[in-house]
């Protein structure tokens, strides 16, 4: 242990509660009182540009200018931390006739704007904007072609400006304590926990008003203990003022949420790791971590979503904390087991201090903060239409096991080609501002487009538990015990059950299910795993100097895969062998099937510690919900906590809790009015129940749902 | 070799909270020889399998095992109960007193507890209690015949068990389930905290409110749910009786 650790951690005994004036400020920001700041729908960049035939590096910068400069500044009389944008929506750099021609033969990302990425946020608030500044004009004085650098530079003049313009008014309202903070960041190192937060409020936010999204907070609790230490040995602050200035910024990072881009609202990546090893090695808990818990147990709302990494000497108190907020039903604190990551990492290549460092970039993909140009979630390959497929055309062909399982090797090696292969034609697009957050671009005078120390991609692998169960059916239930017969199932799946309804009971009740420690099943999901991280080494070079991480996430996909999506390469599959009607959802990420018997969370977790996660090592959870009901008497807090232990013990990699109760889901989807403020996990983030889309509320409903 | 013993359970259950210190694996022995009104497990009261009706379809409550197989399935969890154990409750597990030692014998380094009513035959109570590192002992109600009124029995055998059990050494923990009107008053409050003053080494008291939604489960057993006391009434959740005797108690 550390001499961080002189500071007790706060008692679980008084679990934190809002102060007055920070409980009006959330109130108020979930009632939107704020939008009536957002006078700009957006901006009309496009003509300048065009006038001055800008190039897209300039005309990255030209945005990341213009979007601060045409902010109001909003000062609320009760904050401490200040920013409320102000302008809607990022204007487009181009007409989409000119970008079609701009990316003719590549591809663009998603949206296009580097998104999924951390910052090294450690080091923008230590050096300051200044510094950054300085050490890009020194590369200018270098630089064969300085467009890179003077893009950057704007960019910091840019946000620079619009701080100085909150200075100015703090001053003029006569919020001198505002205004000093304003005066010295984002332009200096921060000094205090205060500057930092408002510096980081400052310098996150013009990341998304330049276009980006999904922009992680990295390892919150490294990089802010420096500044409240250095606030405590001098007096200026308590730790119940931190947990204050924590609870603040936690629900400045509330304020957009609409704004942002993502699959729902909610969707938007602003998470935070907390706890972990240190760089150089040894525990990195700190005061900040659980104080920034506390906070976020306060706050209550769906960002920051928290990230804690665990391993087996992770005191039992901080994992009881953990599970206080797990009890919110907020779905956070996602679990991570630094055992089983960082050892995932390193075997991937990553540089051990840079594997000690990791992060999750939005949801749960691990990169590195500042040293990661990654793109972490190309695409998924779709397990089931692999299996699907091999199953009708191996039983068709009278072949043996092993046959059907290469059709599905081969099936998923060809996903994985064809995902690599766009991936190839990758398009980043310039990001002057985002590069001056990062390692090295500055110094080499390359934008963070041209990559950075990892540059790999990820792939996940979805629907994994259904895949493996109908191979598991297969195999059992009509090979080796012959009580199906082939031709029955084949017509039975075409058919989606319609006539053979014995057989369907058969295949859900009878075959051996992953989720029940049964080998049988378990061994088909972990050989899945295995052949497609074969087939993600086998795609060799991603064309950035990177190659294809393996994953284990669904996101939407769970939905996308079962009833089909234009964002979907693959067909959605029909029925299938494990006992699923065609359209029916599949489980979210790492997660036994739903609607089949689960002996429990102890099995599950036995389940999918038998992957080998040193090939797999591009994140996505195990999901589990736990019935709010299990929390209901004195030491379940305790018994969870244990839980976590176990999920260290069982190798897993990732866990990712929600506490649920189904009767109020169901009556939140006949009265929403009642239940605005119902916060519910949904993939690798949480958001508010009543503004998702009825089909992803009802998968969450569908969930298998323990200690009920 | 002998032949493994067989049994019946209704249920294996996974994280459960009450029932013993640190993360639990609980089995659910079926079959149990009181009738108290206010149960929870009725479906844990007939030592058969039986088939359950409920609004979502039918399913078949009870399973036979073997000792071997069911002690395979508990070895096999042994890794992540490191920091717990494994239950036996009910049901009354001590009416599968035979099967029950003989699964226990073949646990692997695994913490055992026992949840009983105390309800059970002298020798099968010793014999299974020896083999467990802690047992859950239940105290409805003192006075007999509110007992025999309440769960169907008197409570002689259950008040000499738990003499056997303070005499064999092992550690154990009084469990009373806190039904109002029934068990939750202050007469019968203060006459276990008087008993179990009594005791050679006190143990600890453990009260357990009553939750009101047992109700449901009678219909699917096929059972008519007539509860004659007045269920929807808060309980007393008062330590006093057994403050006043410096026992230590808690409410879970």
């Amino acid at each position: 242990m550390s001499d961080v650790l002189e500071l007790p951690i706060p008692s679980l005994g008084q679990l934190p509660q809002l102060e007055p004036r920070l409980a009006d400020m959330k109130r108020r920001i979930r009632a939107g009182e704020h939008h009536r700041f957002r006078t700009v729908d957006t901006l009309d960049l496009w003509t300048e540009c065009d006038a001055e035939q800008l190039s897209w590096p300039r005309r990255a910068a030209r945005l990341t200018r213009r979007m601060c400069e045409a902010q109001t500044v909003v000062i609320e009389p009760d904050e401490r931390i200040v920013f409320t944008r102000t302008v809607r929506r990022v204007p487009s750099l181009y007409t989409a006739e000119e970008l079609a021609a701009l990316t003719a033969g590549r591809t663009l990302h998603e949206l296009g704007p580097i998104s999924n990425i951390c910052a090294d946020w450690g080091m923008v608030l230590s050096q300051g904007l200044l510094a950054r500044r300085r050490t890009a004009l020194e590369a200018r004085a270098r630089a064969a072609d300085p467009e890179f650098l003077e893009g950057a530079i704007e960019t910091i003049d840019a946000v620079l400006a619009l701080a100085g313009r909150y200075a100015e008014a703090a001053r003029r309202m006569g919020r001198a304590d505002l205004a000093e903070v304003l005066d010295r960041v984002p332009a200096q190192p921060a000094a205090t926990l205060h500057e930092a937060l408002q510096s980081l409020r400052l310098c996150h936010a013009a990341l998304w008003m330049s276009g980006h999204y999904h922009c992680g907070l990295g390892r919150f609790d490294q990089y802010m203990w420096p500044y409240l230490q250095a606030d405590l040995a001098a007096g200026r602050l308590d730790t119940a003022g931190a947990e204050a200035l924590l609870a603040e910024f936690f629900i400045s990072l509330n304020k957009d949420s609409d704004l942002y881009p993502g699959i729902q609202q909610g969707d938007n990546g602003q998470s935070m790791m907390l706890g972990g090893l240190r760089r150089e090695g040894g525990d990195g808990v700190n005061p900040v971590t659980a104080l920034a818990m506390r906070a976020a147990y306060a706050v209550a709302l769906i960002d920051p979503k928290i990230n804690l990494r665990v391993d087996r000497d992770t005191s039992l108190e901080l994992l009881e904390l953990g599970v206080q907020l797990t009890r919110l039903g907020l779905g956070f604190p996602q679990w991570c087991n630094d055992e089983v990551i960082i050892p995932g990492l390193l075997a991937a290549g990553y540089e051990l201090a840079d594997a000690r460092d990791y992060t999750v970039a939005a949801c749960w993909e691990f990169t590195i903060p500042g040293r990661g140009m990654e793109v972490v979630n190309i695409g998924a390959v779709s397990m089931p239409a692999a299996v699907d497929r091999a199953i009708r055309d191996g039983l068709a062909a009278s072949e043996p096991f092993e046959r059907i399982l290469d059709r599905a090797s081969e099936h998923m090696a060809g996903q994985v080609r064809a995902l690599a292969e766009a991936n190839r034609r990758l398009l980043l697009p310039p990001a002057p501002y985002y590069s001056v957050l990062m390692d090295g671009c500055l110094e080499r005078g390359r934008d963070l487009c041209h990559g950075l120390r990892y540059n790999n991609s990820g792939i996940h692998g979805a629907a994994s538990a259904s895949a493996a169960d109908a191979l598991a059916a297969v195999r059992t239930l009509v090979l080796e015990e012959q009580r199906i017969e082939p031709g029955r199932l084949l017509r039975a799946l075409d058919s989606d059950f319609a006539e053979d309804w014995p057989l369907l009971q058969e295949l859900r009740e009878t075959a051996p299910k992953v989720g029940n420690h049964d080998d049988r099943a378990d061994g088909l999901l972990a050989k899945l795993f295995d052949l497609f991280a074969d087939a993600c080494a086998s795609a060799g070079d991603n064309g950035r100097g990177g190659r294809f991480r393996a994953g284990s996430g669904s996101a939407m996909y769970y939905v996308w895969l079962a009833q089909g999506h234009d964002g979907m390469r693959e067909p959605a599959v029909g029925a299938t062998a494990d006992g699923r009607h065609k359209g029916d959802f599949f489980s979210s990420s790492l997660a036994p099937s739903p609607d089949i018997p689960v002996r429990g969370p102890l099995s599950v977790l036995q389940s999918f510690g038998k992957l080998d996660y040193r090939r797999v090592c591009n994140g996505g959870p195990l999901t589990m919900e736990l019935a709010d009901s299990l929390f209901r008497g004195a030491g379940a807090v305790a018994k969870v906590a244990l839980f976590i232990r176990a999920f260290v013990r069982s190798g897993c990699q990732q866990l990712q809790l929600n506490t649920l109760n189904v009767e109020t889901l169901r009556d939140a989807q006949a009265h929403p009015e009642r239940h605005r403020n119902l916060v519910v996990r949904v993939w690798g983030w949480s958001g508010y129940f009543c503004e998702l889309d009825p089909v992803y509320q009802n998968q969450i409903i569908g969930r298998h749902i323990y200690g009920s | 070799m002998q032949a493994s013993r067989t049994g019946v359970v209704f249920d294996i259950r996974e994280l459960t909270i009450h029932d013993g210190p640190g993360l639990r694996t609980t089995v659910f022995l079926k079959g149990c020889p009181l009738r108290c009104a206010w149960c929870h497990n009725p479906e844990g009261m007939s030592p058969e399998p039986q088939v359950l009706r409920t609004a979502t379809g039918e399913r078949t409550a009870g399973r036979s095992y073997t000792a071997m197989e069911l002690a395979h399935i508990l070895n096999r969890q042994a890794p992540l109960l490191v920091d717990g154990g494994v239950s036996f409750s009910g049901g009354e597990p001590l009416m599968q007193a035979a099967f029950l030692a003989e699964v226990i014998d073949r646990l692997q380094g695994l913490h055992v507890v026992l949840g009983t009513s105390g309800q059970a035959a002298e020798e099968d109570f010793r014999s299974v209690a020896a083999r467990c590192d802690l047992v859950l002992f239940d105290l409805k109600l003192i006075d007999p015949e509110a007992h025999r009124r309440w769960t169907g029995t008197d409570n002689r055998a259950i008040l000499r068990n738990l003499a056997v059990l303070a005499e064999l050494g092992k550690p154990f923990c009084i469990r009373v389930p806190l039904v109002p009107g029934v068990t939750d008053t202050l007469a019968n409050l203060r006459a276990i905290a008087r008993l179990v003053r009594t005791l050679p080494a006190p143990p600890r008291v453990e009260l357990l409110p009553y939750n009101s939604a047992a109700g449901g489960k009678y219909k699917a057993c096929g059972l008519d749910w007539h509860p004659d006391y007045p269920e929807h009434e808060r309980v007393r959740t008062d330590l006093q009786p057994f403050d006043e005797l410096q026992l230590e108690a808690a409410i879970l």
